[in-house]
C-alpha cells in the first residue's frame, strides 16, 4: 500500500534533485576528533608520539641508528659534544643505542596491540553478545588465563618459542587481551539491550548484522582508548622482561640498557645509560597515558557537552 | 500572607563553546507562605533553570545568572555564600526530583537517608533522628515504616521511593518546597496518591509549594496560582481557576488544548501551532478543528478482515535459583491472552507499569519469544516459522519504541537508519531509489529531506520519533506497534505525533496496537481497548464502552485516578 502510494505521488511529482541538497554533518568521531584539537596537552602528546613513531620506522629501516654495534670512542666516555649521551663499555654511541631501543618500543607496543585487541575485542563481543554457554567458556577461559601470574606465562612461552622479539610480541600479546575483553563484553552486553538493536531485530537484521553494525561501532571508542594505553603498557612490560632477562637479546633495549647500569652505576658512577633510557621511556608512556586520558574525554557520549 | 520567595527579574545564561543560550530571559513571580505555584512549560523551556536557580544549584560555568534578585523570606539567595546556602538547603527549601529512582542513593538503606539529613540539619542524635524517620515515612503513609527504613531503595517500588524523596524532603519542615515534575515517572494510580500526599502535607506543614510540571492537567487540583513559560520567558501568570476558563496567552490555549479528553476529542488533536505562529503572534483558530468526532466502530468484513489473531499467549520468564540454577518460578508477564485485530483498525493497550503490555508486544513480534500460545497474522501462524521465514515476515510488522533517544543507533546517520532496512529486504533497485524513498518518508513524517546526512544528537525528541516513525515505514509495513511511543514527549510535541500516526493510518490503511499507560492518549486513538493486568487483559472493548461504561473494578479504579484537570465544557 505504502510502496502504491508513493509510486502514485512520485510519478505526479517529479522530485527537483536540486531542491535536495543533502547537508553534511560531522559525525561523531569528527566531532571527538576536534574536541581532541582543542585540547593542548592532547596534541603534545600526539605530537611526541607521532615523533617517536617516525624514529622507530626510521631506525627500522635502517636510515638512522644502523650503527648502535660500532665502536666510535673510547669505553664510558661521560656526554660530551660528540656522544651526546656518552658511550657504553665497548665504546658504543648511548644515544644511537636509545634510538635503536625506541623501534624495539614501539614494535613491541604494536605487536602486542595487534595480537591483543583482536582477541580481545572478537571474544569479548562473541561472550557479551550469544551468552548463554558461549559466554561461559569464554569467561572461563579468561579467568583461567588471568589467574596464571602473566609472568609465569611469559617465561614459559619464552623458553619454548626461544628468547627474543617475538617470544615478548606473543607472550605480551596473549597475556593482555583480557582486560579490554571483560570491558568489551560488559559494554556489548549493555547495548544488547538497547531499542536501536530490538529496533534492527524488528527489521529483520541477523545476528551478526546486530553485533557488527550496530553494537560494535558503539563500542569503538573504548577500543580505541584501550589501545592507547595498551600501547605504554606493553613498552613497559619490555622494559621489565629485558631487565629480567627474558626479553629482548643482543640487541639494545631501553630495559637491557637499564640492566646494564646496574653494574656501571655502582663503583664507575656511570650514570648516562641509565638515564638516557630512563627518560626516553618517561617521555612516550607519560604522553600515550596523557592521550589515553584526553582520548576518553573527547570520545565518551556521556561527558559531551560537559565542558 | 507574607512574601516566601520573590523571584525579580531573573536572567540566566549558559556558555556553551559555540555561543550564548538565554535559558531564563526577565522572570518575575512569587509565592506567598502556604501557597502552591504551578511552573509550566515543555522541556528546554527554562522551567527547571528556574528552580534550580532558587537552590543556587546552577553548575558554574556553563551557567551564569546574569542579573535579577531571588528573595527568600527578604534575603536575596544569590547575595549568599555556599556555606549559607548549604545551611538553607534541605534545611529551608528543599526539593523533590523526577527521578525516584536515581535521586536516592542505592548502597545506603532508606532510613539511613533521611536520618543524616536530621542529623545534619536539626542536630539530632542518631536515636532521635530514627525515631523521627519511622515517624515521617508513616506520614508519607510507607506501609509497616520501622521495618521499610531498613530497606534498600531497590527494594521498593517506583511509588513508594518517590514517598521516601518526600519524606526527606519535608524531614527538616522546610518553608518551600520545590518539586520539579514528581510525578512524571509514576502511573497514573501512583500519581494521584502522590498528589494527594503532597497536598494534604503541606496543608499540615504550612509549606509555600513551587510544583514543576509540563502537564496542565496535574497541577490543575493542587496549584493556587499557575505561572506558564515558553522559550526561557512567562507568558501568563494567573490564578488556576482563570488560566483555565479564559487562557489569554496562544500558547496556554494550545498547551490546554492539546491534551486530549477522556471523553470525544477532536479529529486531530490541536497543536500549539493551531493558536500561534512561529513568531509568537496569536492565530485566528479554524472553528472546525474543535468539532469533536465521533468515532465509527462498525467495521467492513470486505474492507477490514482480522489481520492478527492472538491465541491464549503466555510469555514465562524463568527465575533461576537454587544451588544449579534450576528453573525454580516462572515470571508470568503474559498469562494467556487472546484477541483479534481487524485491518486499518487501532488497538489500544492500557495499563500500569509491569503489567505485561510491553512484554504482550514484543511476543506479538517475537522479539520475545513467547512460551505458548498462538500469534496469527494474515493467516500464518508466525510463532512456527523459521528464522528466515520469519526475517521475511519482519516486513509486514513494525514497532515504534518509547525511548526516542536510545532507539536510534547514535553512530549512524539518518540516511543510513532509513536505508538499512531496506538493504537488508532488497527494497529499490538502486541506490538512488532507495535513497528516493528515504527522502519521500522523511517528508511524509514532516522533516526536512535534506537532513538526512544528521546523526541523531542534533535532533530533539519529537523528531527522533518522526524518525522512528519513517524506518518502521520503510519496509511498507500493514502492521505497526506503537509502544509508549509518545510517553517521553512533551504534550504540545505528543499531540503532533499522535496527529501525524493517524494521518499515516489514513493514508497508507496502517494497523496499529498502540501500548500506553496514558489512557487519555489511548482514548483518543484507539478504536478497541484493552485493558492488561498481572498479565492478562482484564476487559476490552470499543474505546466509548471502556471509558464510559467500565465493566471491570479495575478499569474503574484506572479512570478515576486520572486527574480531573481541565473540564472538556471550559474548552470548547
Amino acid at each position: 500500500m505504502i510502496e502504491a502510494i508513493m509510486k502514485k505521488e512520485s510519478a505526479l511529482n517529479k522530485m527537483n534533485e536540486k531542491t535536495y541538497l543533502i547537508e553534511r554533518s560531522k559525525s561523531l568521531y569528527q566531532d571527538a576528533f576536534e574536541r581532541l584539537l582543542k585540547d593542548k596537552a592532547a596534541v603534545a602528546a600526539a605530537v611526541v608520539v607521532f615523533f617517536y613513531s617516525v624514529i622507530a620506522i626510521l631506525s627500522s629501516m635502517g636510515i638512522i641508528a644502523a650503527d648502535w654495534n660500532t665502536e666510535v670512542g673510547p669505553s664510558y666516555s661521560p656526554p660530551s659534544a660528540s656522544f651526546w649521551l656518552g658511550t657504553d663499555i665497548f665504546g658504543r654511541d648511548v644515544f644511537t643505542k636509545i634510538i635503536h631501543g625506541t623501534q624495539v618500543a614501539m614494535s613491541v607496543g604494536l605487536f602486542t596491540s595487534l595480537i591483543a585487541i583482536p582477541v580481545g575485542v572478537i571474544l569479548g563481543a562473541i561472550s557479551g553478545y550469544y551468552g548463554g554457554l558461549v559466554d561461559e567458556l569464554i569467561v572461563w577461559f579468561y579467568t583461567t588465563i588471568s589467574s596464571i601470574p602473566s609472568i609465569m606465562l611469559i617465561i614459559s612461552i619464552s623458553l619454548i618459542m626461544g628468547k627474543g622479539l617475538v617470544a615478548v610480541y606473543v607472550a605480551l600479546g596473549t597475556t593482555s587481551w583480557v582486560s579490554l575483553c571483560r570491558l568489551i563484553r560488559g559494554e556489548v552486553m549493555k547495548h544488547k539491550n538497547r531499542d536501536y538493536v530490538q529496533a534492527a531485530q524488528a527489521l529483520g537484521g541477523s545476528k551478526l548484522r546486530q553485533l557488527f553494525k550496530h553494537i560494535l561501532p558503539n563500542v569503538t571508542h573504548i577500543v580505541i582508548i584501550n589501545a592507547s594505553l595498551q600501547f605504554q603498557i606493553a613498552i613497559k612490560s619490555e622494559v621489565i622482561l629485558s631487565f629480567l632477562g627474558i626479553g629482548v637479546q643482543s640487541q639494545p633495549s631501553w630495559g637491557t640498557m637499564i640492566d646494564d647500569a646496574k653494574l656501571e652505576l655502582v663503583g664507575r658512577g656511570v650514570w648516562w645509560q641509565l638515564v638516557g633510557a630512563t627518560i626516553a621511556m618517561f617521555i612516550i608512556v607519560l604522553a600515550f597515558n596523557i592521550l589515553g586520558d584526553a582520548l576518553r574525554d573527547a570520545l565518551d557520549p556521556k561527558l559531551k557537552g560537559k565542558n | 500572607m507574607s512574601l516566601l520567595l520573590d523571584v525579580k527579574n531573573l536572567n540566566i545564561e549558559f556558555h556553551t563553546q559555540e555561543n550564548i543560550v538565554k535559558a531564563v530571559n526577565n522572570v518575575s513571580f512569587s509565592i506567598k507562605e502556604g501557597q502552591t505555584i504551578g511552573l509550566v512549560g515543555e522541556s528546554g523551556s527554562g522551567k527547571s533553570v528556574t528552580s534550580l536557580a532558587c537552590m543556587r544549584l546552577i553548575p558554574t560555568p556553563p551557567g551564569k545568572i546574569t542579573s535579577g534578585e531571588i528573595l527568600f523570606q527578604g534575603e536575596d539567595l544569590l547575595k549568599k555564600s555556599q556555606e549559607e546556602m548549604r545551611k538553607i538547603r534541605g534545611n529551608d527549601i528543599s526539593m523533590i526530583f523526577q527521578e525516584p529512582m536515581t535521586s536516592l542513593n542505592p548502597v545506603f538503606k532508606v532510613g539511613e537517608q533521611i536520618s543524616e539529613a536530621l542529623m545534619l540539619h536539626k542536630a539530632m542524635t542518631k536515636k532521635q533522628a530514627w525515631a523521627r524517620t519511622i515517624e515521617l515515612l508513616d506520614q508519607v503513609g510507607i506501609p509497616n515504616p520501622s521495618q521499610k527504613a531498613h530497606a534498600y531503595p531497590h527494594e521498593m517500588s517506583g511509588g513508594q521511593k518517590q514517598r521516601v524523596m518526600i519524606a526527606m524532603a519535608i524531614s527538616c519542615e522546610p518553608k518551600l518546597l520545590i518539586a520539579d515534575e514528581p510525578t512524571t515517572a509514576l502511573d497514573v494510580t501512583i500519581q494521584k496518591q502522590v498528589l494527594e500526599l503532597m497536598f494534604k502535607l503541606q496543608e499540615e506543614y504550612k509549606m509555600g509549594m513551587l510544583f514543576i510540571t509540563h502537564d496542565l492537567g496535574v497541577i490543575a487540583d493542587i496549584a493556587d496560582e499557575v505561572v506558564v513559560m515558553y522559550r526561557s520567558e512567562i507568558m501568563e501568570r494567573n490564578l488556576t481557576q482563570e488560566i483555565f476558563k479564559k487562557p489569554t496567552h496562544p500558547y496556554t490555549k494550545g498547551l490546554l488544548a492539546c491534551r486530549p479528553s477522556l471523553d470525544k476529542n477532536p479529529k486531530r488533536l490541536l497543536t500549539v501551532s493551531d493558536f500561534m505562529t512561529e513568531q509568537g503572534a496569536e492565530k485566528e483558530i479554524n472553528k472546525e478543528l474543535l468539532h469533536p468526532y465521533e468515532k465509527s466502530f462498525s467495521f467492513d468484513e470486505e474492507k477490514n478482515p482480522v489481520l492478527l489473531e492472538v491465541k491464549d499467549l503466555k510469555t514465562y520468564f524463568p527465575i533461576k535459583g537454587g544451588l544449579f540454577g534450576q528453573t525454580i518460578a516462572d515470571v508470568k508477564a503474559v498469562d494467556g491472552v487472546s484477541f483479534q485485530l481487524r485491518k486499518g483498525k487501532t488497538l489500544g493497550l492500557v495499563g500500569e507499569s509491569g503489567c505485561g503490555k510491553t512484554t504482550l508486544g514484543r511476543s506479538i513480534l517475537r522479539l520475545v519469544e513467547p512460551t505458548q500460545g498462538s500469534v496469527i497474522y494474515d493467516g500464518i501462524d508466525i510463532t512456527s516459522l523459521d528464522a528466515p521465514a520469519m526475517r521475511e515476515m519482519r516486513s509486514r510488522m513494525q514497532i515504534i519504541f518509547q525511548d526516542p533517544y536510545s532507539s536510534l543507533n547514535p553512530r549512524m546517520t539518518i540516511a543510513e537508519t532509513l536505508l538499512e532496512p531496506m538493504d537488508i529486504h532488497g527494497i529499490g533497485e538502486n541506490k538512488k531509489q532507495k535513497l528516493d524513498k528515504a527522502k519521500w518518508l522523511m517528508n511524509k513524517v514532516g522533516l526536512n529531506a535534506n537532513q538526512l546526512n544528521r546523526y541523531p544528537h542534533e535532533f530533539s525528541g519529537g523528531q527522533r520519533q518522526r524518525i522512528s516513525i519513517a524506518r518502521a515505514l520503510t519496509l511498507n509495513p500493514e502492521f505497526i506497534i506503537c509502544d509508549e511511543s509518545v510517553s517521553a514527549l512533551d504534550v504540545s510535541v505528543q499531540a503532533q505525533v499522535l496527529n501525524l500516526l493517524l494521518d499515516l493510518q489514513e493514508e497508507f490503511g496502517l494497523t496499529y496496537i498502540f501500548i500506553s499507560h496514558d489512557l487519555s492518549v489511548v482514548n483518543f486513538i484507539s478504536d478497541e481497548v484493552g485493558v492488561m493486568n498481572a498479565g492478562k487483559i482484564v476487559e476490552m472493548n470499543n474505546a466509548d464502552e471502556v471509558y464510559h461504561r467500565p465493566q471491570q473494578e479495575y478499569t474503574r479504579s484506572l479512570l478515576e485516578a486520572i486527574p480531573k484537570g481541565i473540564p472538556n465544557e471550559i474548552l470548547f
